[in-house]
């Protein structure tokens, strides 16, 4: 379960969330959409740690996170920043495998470095990932030897293989060819069915419809509403909410 | 690959023959030109040149010393003023050669092997050898009993033929004339030959030394003037002839507290002496006789430069991962350290480590100091590449990392450092490339790797050209298997196969 609540975020002088609240359940899944530069990346970040917060805090299965105003933050704060991304699995838009490990060196990466997992079992595990996401054959393939949704399917078995309690997926169709990200969305919708935890940020609008439990609308830094994918698709209440999906459904 | 081998061995054959067949400018010397020009250009080497030629205390910018007056009343007899021009010692005689002055005058010794390149005038003055010892020293009394002993001389002196023919003593060879008196008064020398000017200068002053024994051998010291140019050698010889029947020449060496009985030799001695019959074998020599000679000292600097190489990798990283995620003191620490060794040049780091920390109680053999000098340096240098490599690994990657637990140090060994470790490769391997080259600096310390062992044997030789050619193959021949190496490495990194 995680509880959002109060949160302040500043670039600088800039203020982007000034006191944002949101509760999500365990197994929920919920989808964040708004317009480009609305926030939906950066409140993701600050899930995991990647971005600091100025005001509020941030609960992760019981594990607190705390505003940090200093340039360093404290030991106390980073070991907590550690735990929770022990729990929460992050896919990125630009799938940032490492291009010097294959994709099974990729996949056993966290477990054997980060959880001591010895290697043998690490590799059958990281193997059953590849067999689920129908990538068995490219075991020893290096990142670049792969395509994009091929690399964006290792991604996240690479962020499974830590085994995860929540998955927090950043616009993970967004640079991928169009004939790719059926392939991913599967694999997505695959993990939503086993009931795992997911927050989505994603301008895919039909499977934010199919998959989401509870659909989040972000405009400035704001939540302007949230709701069912039924009541925000077809009968939204804010008037930036339907200049949004107008727009974005015209493209 | 083979390619570039093929072009190489067509630029280095065509260089020679171009060598070969460029003549020799028969420089049209005599004393109209000298006339005409107003002065006479006399080359020697003022550094550390005391007090034959060197820069005056008061004055730097002024050049004293009994050669630069001795200079002065030749050139007062032409009807001219002196000028100097300043040489490397070693490479006087080549200077000469190529017609850079019209006469050469720095206590250059009169041998006949000299003689088959040059034209000497009549000797000017007559040198003896003196061994010099430390103060408290009570075995060595004089030269013979200079046998298991560290003996420094100069490159091409005189005083290296003496201690060779002695047998079994342990010769350094110095390129200055303060550093064999320097390492004597530390220890680092049992005693020290040299010319006695030098030693009069040099050793007489200094509290901690004292002389052993009577001066040993006996030589000249003569004008060397290029072949051909007879009549500045007779101009001269004649001045010489004059200066030393006026007077002149006597009250010029009493000035320096140069002036013995034995100059009175000078008049009897017109001709010159005969000697050196070692060299002359040494000049003739076939080239293989000094492989082994070149092959040591190609040996000493693989040695010294992989030794540097692997401290400077080692050290670089650690100046990098300070820099950039130290807390502060230590981070600015790391950035001084880097600014501070990139801004200055390494032959004062070395002089400074060899010659300096002596000064605080730190003495370090030339081996020690080569391997700190040149290794802290280049660290500074690899430091930078590694920064460089680092920054361009994008953020996304230590994000990835991150989100999956690593903490900032595992972060940077397990996924940023092998990024940027190989995009630095080509950086750091045309930097062991270069240190390579730079390793010949260390013959300033004392050490006698290749390149010093080509001065040592070309100056005393005259064999600039084949010796030269030789050396830079030596050169190529360890550095081009390194940047194949380089290559093959930089593939390997990029995971290209076949
Ligand atoms: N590191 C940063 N420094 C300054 N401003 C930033 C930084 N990161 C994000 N921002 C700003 O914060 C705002 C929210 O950005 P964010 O990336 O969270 O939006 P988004 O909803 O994910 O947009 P998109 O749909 O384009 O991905 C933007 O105005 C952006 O310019
Ligand atoms: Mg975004």
């Amino acid at each position: 379960m995680i509880r959002i609540s109060g949160l302040h975020k500043y670039f600088g002088d800039q203020v982007l969330f000034s006191g944002v609240d949101l509760d999500i359940q365990k197994g929920e899944v919920v989808v964040l959409i708004g317009p480009s530069g609305s926030g939906k990346s950066t409140f993701l970040r600050c899930i995991n740690g990647l971005e600091y917060f100025q005001k509020g805090e941030i609960h992760v299965d019981g594990i607190e996170l705390h505003s940090i105003n200093r340039t360093r933050p404290g030991k106390k704060d980073l070991e907590a920043i550690r735990n929770v991304r022990l729990k929460v699995g992050m896919v990125f838009q630009q799938f940032n495998l490492f291009p010097h490990m294959t994709a099974l060196g990729n996949i056993i990466e966290g477990p054997v470095t980060v959880l001591g997992i010895d290697k043998a079992s690490a590799v059958d595990n990281a193997v059953a990932l590849l067999k689920r996401i129908n990538l068995e054959g490219k075991v020893d393939c290096r990142p670049e030897e792969l395509s994009g949704g091929e690399q964006q399917r290792v991604a996240i078995a690479r962020a499974l293989a830590m085994k995860p309690g929540t998955m927090l997926f950043d616009e993970p169709t967004s640079s991928l060819d169009p004939e790719m990200v059926g392939e991913v969305l599967s694999v997505i919708k695959d993990l939503v069915n086993d009931g795992m935890t997911t927050i989505i940020a994603t301008h895919e609008m039909a499977f934010a419809r199919e998959v989401a439990h509870r659909v989040i609308v972000f405009d400035k830094g704001e939540i302007i509403e949230t709701g069912p994918p039924e009541e925000i698709f077809t009968n939204p209440k804010a008037e930036r909410t339907r200049t949004f999906l107008r727009r974005i459904l015209k493209d | 690959m083979k390619h570039t081998l093929r072009i190489f061995s067509l630029l280095l054959g065509l260089a020679i023959v171009l060598c070969w067949a460029i003549p020799r400018q028969p420089e049209e010397g005599g004393i109209a030109k000298i006339k005409e020009r107003g002065f006479l250009l006399w080359g020697s080497d003022a550094e550390g040149g005391a007090p034959y030629v060197f820069p005056s205390p008061d004055d730097p910018s002024k050049l004293i010393g009994f050669e630069v007056d001795l200079a002065g009343a030749i050139a007062r007899e032409l009807g001219v003023k002196a000028r100097q021009s300043q040489n490397a010692w070693d490479s006087l005689v080549p200077a000469l050669q190529r017609g850079d002055f019209d006469f050469a005058m720095n206590g250059i010794e009169i041998t006949p092997q000299r003689k088959q390149e040059i034209l000497f005038s009549a000797p000017y003055y007559i040198y003896t050898e003196q061994l010099t010892v430390r103060k408290d020293e009570g075995v060595i009394q004089s030269i013979e009993d200079l046998k298991g002993k560290k003996v420094g001389t100069l490159s091409g002196a005189a005083a290296q033929d003496i201690l060779e023919d002695i047998g079994g003593v342990d010769i350094k060879i110095y390129s200055g004339q303060v550093e064999p008196y320097e390492d004597l008064a530390l220890g680092r020398l049992d005693a020290v030959l040299l010319d006695l000017p030098i030693a009069a200068y040099y050793a007489k002053p200094n509290p901690m030394l004292k002389y052993a024994g009577p001066p040993a051998g006996e030589g000249f010291y003569g004008i060397a003037i290029r072949k051909g140019d007879d009549e500045l050698k007779r101009a001269v010889d004649e001045i010489l002839l004059r200066l030393l029947k006026s007077g002149e020449l006597k009250s010029i060496y009493q000035k320096w507290d140069l002036w013995n009985e034995k100059q009175e030799g000078l008049l009897l001695n017109l001709g010159g002496p005969a000697g050196g019959a070692r060299l002359e074998e040494s000049r003739n020599a076939p080239l293989h006789t000094f492989f082994p000679m070149l092959l040591k000292g190609a040996g000493i600097t693989i040695f010294i430069s992989t030794a540097s190489m692997a401290l400077a990798i080692s050290l670089g990283l650690a100046l990098t991962v300070l820099r950039l995620y130290g807390r502060p003191p230590l981070s600015s620490l790391a950035t001084a350290y880097i600014e501070l060794y990139r801004g200055t040049p390494l032959l004062i780091q070395l002089y400074i480590l060899y010659y300096g920390l002596p000064n605080i109680g730190i003495s370090l053999s030339p081996v020690v100091a080569a391997f700190l000098g040149l290794g802290m340096n280049y660290a500074a240098y690899e430091a930078e590449i590694y920064r460089a490599g680092i920054m361009s690994v994008p953020k996304g990657q230590t994000e990835a990392a991150f989100s999956l637990g690593m903490t900032q140090t595992v972060a940077l060994r397990r996924v940023v450092l092998p990024q940027a470790l190989r995009i630095a490769t080509p950086g750091i391997t045309n930097d062991f490339i270069a240190l390579f080259k730079d390793s010949s600096l260390v013959s300033v310390i004392a050490m006698v790797e290749l390149t010093k062992t080509y001065g040592i044997l070309a100056a005393s030789t005259l064999r600039f050209f084949e010796l030269g050619l030789i050396v830079a193959l030596l050169y190529l021949a360890m550095s081009y298997p390194l940047s194949v190496f380089a290559r093959r490495l930089e593939d390997r990194l990029k995971g290209v196969k076949g």
